[in-house]
């Protein structure tokens, strides 16, 4: 393999073509030289030398390539538009489904106002709690239905229609003694793992002190808001699949543009 | 900038005792106390090519042969290398240190 030098330092000449046209320009010359001077001061076989100087130019050509790539795409005002772009549609985008599910954990909320102030109004008034709360049973671990229940000064439920193992559940008391102290309060109730309430707490004063919960399941509106994020990644990954492959194709033409010319 | 890759911090090297040309510089990265980092012309002009733009390496501009160009360290090269080599002492601190801790538990 001694006397391949010539043969195979002609090829390598002639392989440079894959290595970038501005390196090669200004590099071509002394690569040739250190080629020579390695090939001359080669440890291992002749072989062996040709595949590693072979291998290593077609790696280099690649990863120079892609640094070229990368280098002019990152400082090109394309990039800047495209990434400016992809961060204003995901804010709004974000925003909107951020919204969006917010007004569908808000919504959750009805109509256990609607029933926490007619109860309210109703025991407040002098009436017994367990004539004005309904009979009925709702298991809260599978109906999605609205429950009612009447907890006394101390925090014991009285009287309702939400049960949880066939009891009634009791909220922390520091939900008891924060409306104690506000009114009112609008929770997210997780009496159990598995099982969450969109709830409202009232207080009750007069002949017969207490609070009136009115409670339902969130399972629907989590799987609405489940959905919902689902849908936004998507449309997301979407989007900015498409804004980077338009930028992509912009910047080839570009890149093409003073070439053509 | 920090950490450097194996072939950027091999050139880096072998320019710290003086200057050279490229195949010393290839050569020198390969040995082992260079790094042991195998890298062809490819490799090599391309990484100096980067490493100049970046300000890290220079030409001297003195030459013994139109196609060997030698290389030297600027002094940002050489503030980038120090940082570096102080970078990679700290973690080799901590390689001994956890391996003598290694050697008693076992």
């Amino acid at each position: 393999m001694k006397d391949s030098y010539p043969l195979m330092a002609f090829l390598y000449r002639g392989a440079l073509v894959i290595y970038p046209q501005r390196l090669r320009a200004q590099y071509r010359d002394q690569m040739l030289q250190t080629l020579h001077d390695a090939f001359r001061d080669r440890p291992a076989s002749a072989v062996r030398f040709w595949l590693n100087a072979y291998g290593d130019l077609l790696q280099s050509s690649l990863m120079e390539r892609i640094h070229m790539v990368r280098d002019s795409f990152l400082h090109s005002p394309l990039a800047f538009h495209t990434l400016a772009l992809a961060a204003i549609l995901t804010v709004i985008g974000g925003a909107a489904a951020f919204t969006i599910s917010q007004m569908l954990r808000s919504g959750a909320n009805q109509p256990q106002i609607d029933m926490v102030n007619y109860y309210v109004g109703e025991i407040a008034s002098g009436e017994e709690p367990a004539n004005v709360i309904p009979p009925g049973y709702v298991d809260l671990e599978r109906s999605l239905q609205p429950v009612v229940i009447f907890y006394d000064d101390h925090g014991k439920a009285g009287s309702g229609t939400g049960y949880l193992d066939q009891e009634l559940p009791t909220p922390p008391a520091g939900v008891f003694d924060f409306v104690r102290a506000n009114g009112t309060e609008k929770v997210t109730w997780q009496p159990r793992p598995g099982v969450r309430l969109a709830s409202v707490v009232q207080r009750v004063n007069g002949k017969h002190p207490g609070f009136v919960l009115a409670a339902r399941s969130l399972r629907l509106v989590e799987e609405q808001k489940t959905t919902l994020w689902r849908m936004a990644l998507g449309v997301w990954l979407i989007t900015m699949l498409l804004l980077i492959g338009g930028a992509s194709l912009l910047h080839r033409a570009q890149l093409n543009k003073p070439a053509a010319a | 900038m920090l950490p450097l890759s194996a072939a950027v911090f091999s050139i880096l090297l072998a320019l710290a005792g003086s200057e050279k040309h490229g195949y010393a510089i290839m050569k020198e990265a390969s040995l082992p106390e260079g790094g042991g980092v195998s890298m062809g012309p490819g490799t090599l002009y391309g990484s100096l090519d980067r490493m100049m733009r970046n300000g890290l390496v220079e030409e001297t501009g003195f030459t013994d042969n139109e196609r060997r160009r030698y290389y030297r360290l600027t002094r940002f090269g050489q503030e980038v290398f120090s940082a570096e080599a102080a970078r990679l002492g700290r973690m080799m601190s901590a390689v001994r240190r956890k391996a003598s801790l290694e050697g008693v538990r076992s």
